[in-house]
């Protein structure tokens, strides 16, 4: 699966199909500081991601 | 075969079967992007009537940085109010001056009211208080937040007098609120905590409300996205120096893994409010020697900072 981070970076992963929310956790990331999109459509975290799908990872910045 | 079933690792919306979106863990329940918007306006609209924020004939100053929160706010207002009586919205900006900041906001805060048809008020911390913030932190960034927002918030207070306001409304949401408190605690300043609540005294005041409080960072950002208002803003320069940041990842962490922490903390402030009333800690209020707004010393928590600024 392809990963675009939150600041651009491209990541290819060989991952069996598995939960963003789990996916998420191994980079890392803390699900409640991103929103996550597969095909410009958000999803939520328990959605399974599979091997050719192309996920962004949106960072929630802080600001009024 | 169903084409649903070609796509079956998608969970659907528990009200709809529509894609979900979410999962709302305090719900146990998926929500598609059509039942997460109606829900967020619900809450926001619960919050506002069962803390009666907002009543007919009140002039709503929505102070409106162009930033999430607020665009948010001034977005969810804008959609709620229409079934307020007689309530009037306008949108205040104050315009800290902070390079390659504060413009792409500012510009957003202008599309978006021209956009929404609501009359837009900007202030500058310049025209009030002689030198924009980048100019006044020049040593002091380390105090950059709490210096900003003691100007901001009277920024905005002469904003909102000048429009003529009942209300001012800021796009504090629960992560804010809860990191506030806990700032607070570590902070040893159980005055502050107690006192910044308050939907405001008599008189001179505007009471300030928060129609936000009850929403989490994450959903106001999904929000916005779902409703096409997303905007990938560049953050304070200044927030690098915040306690703030530090308290924020950490709150954030906890939430995770205990789901109700932040509602938890809130409640928290609230048993505390409740035990304080009465006995409350803070002096009698005077008069500001400079400025003559009230206050509980001699001068004005602006006219001192003024003051030691060299102002
Ligand atoms: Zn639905
Ligand atoms: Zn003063």
């Amino acid at each position: 699966m392809k990963l675009i981070l939150p600041d651009h970076e491209v990541l290819i992963l060989e991952h069996d199909p598995a939960p963003v929310e789990q996916v998420l956790l191994e980079q890392g990331i803390n699900p409640l500081e991103v929103i996550v999109t597969r095909n410009k459509k958000m999803i939520s975290e328990d959605t399974v991601i599979e091997a050719d799908d192309e996920i962004r990872i949106i960072r929630i910045a802080h600001g009024g | 075969m169903n084409p649903k079933h070609l796509q079956p690792d998608v969970p659907e919306c528990s009200l709809c079967a529509d894609p979900a979106v979410v999962y709302q863990r305090n719900a146990g329940r998926h929500l598609c992007g059509a039942h997460f918007t109606a829900d967020v306006e619900l809450r926001v609209a619960d919050t506002i009537r069962t803390r009666r924020m907002i009543i007919p004939q009140d002039r709503v100053a929505v102070a409106l940085s162009g930033g999430k929160d607020s665009t948010a706010l001034l977005l969810l207002l804008s959609q709620l109010l229409p079934a307020w009586q007689d309530v009037r919205l306008i949108a205040i900006t104050i315009d800290e001056g902070i390079i390659g900041y504060r413009e792409e906001t500012i510009q957003s805060a202008e599309r978006l009211t021209r956009h929404l048809g609501i009359e837009h008020h900007c202030i500058s911390f310049t025209d009030l208080f002689g030198d924009s913030l980048d100019t006044v932190l020049k040593g002091r960034e380390t105090q950059a937040c709490s210096i900003c927002g003691i100007l901001r918030k009277k920024a905005l207070v002469v904003g909102a007098q000048q429009a003529g306001a009942t209300k001012l409304a800021t796009g504090h949401n629960l992560d804010d609120e809860a990191q506030s408190v806990l700032m607070n605690v570590f902070r040893g300043d159980l005055p502050r905590l107690v006192r910044n609540s308050g939907a405001g005294s008599s008189g001179k005041f505007i009471p300030r409300i928060k129609p936000l409080s009850l929403i989490s960072e994450k959903e106001i950002a999904m929000y916005l996205m779902l409703n096409d208002a997303w905007n990938e803003l560049p953050e304070c320069p200044y927030t690098h120096h915040a306690l703030r940041r530090e308290v924020r990842s950490m709150l954030s962490g906890f939430e995770y893994m205990h789901p109700g922490t932040m509602l938890h903390l809130m409640e928290s402030k609230k048993k505390i409010e409740r035990y304080c009333a009465g006995s409350l800690i803070s002096a009698p209020l005077h008069a500001c020697r400079e400025c003559g707004d009230p206050c509980s010393g001699d001068l004005c928590q602006v006219c001192s900072l003024l003051r030691s600024l060299g102002k």
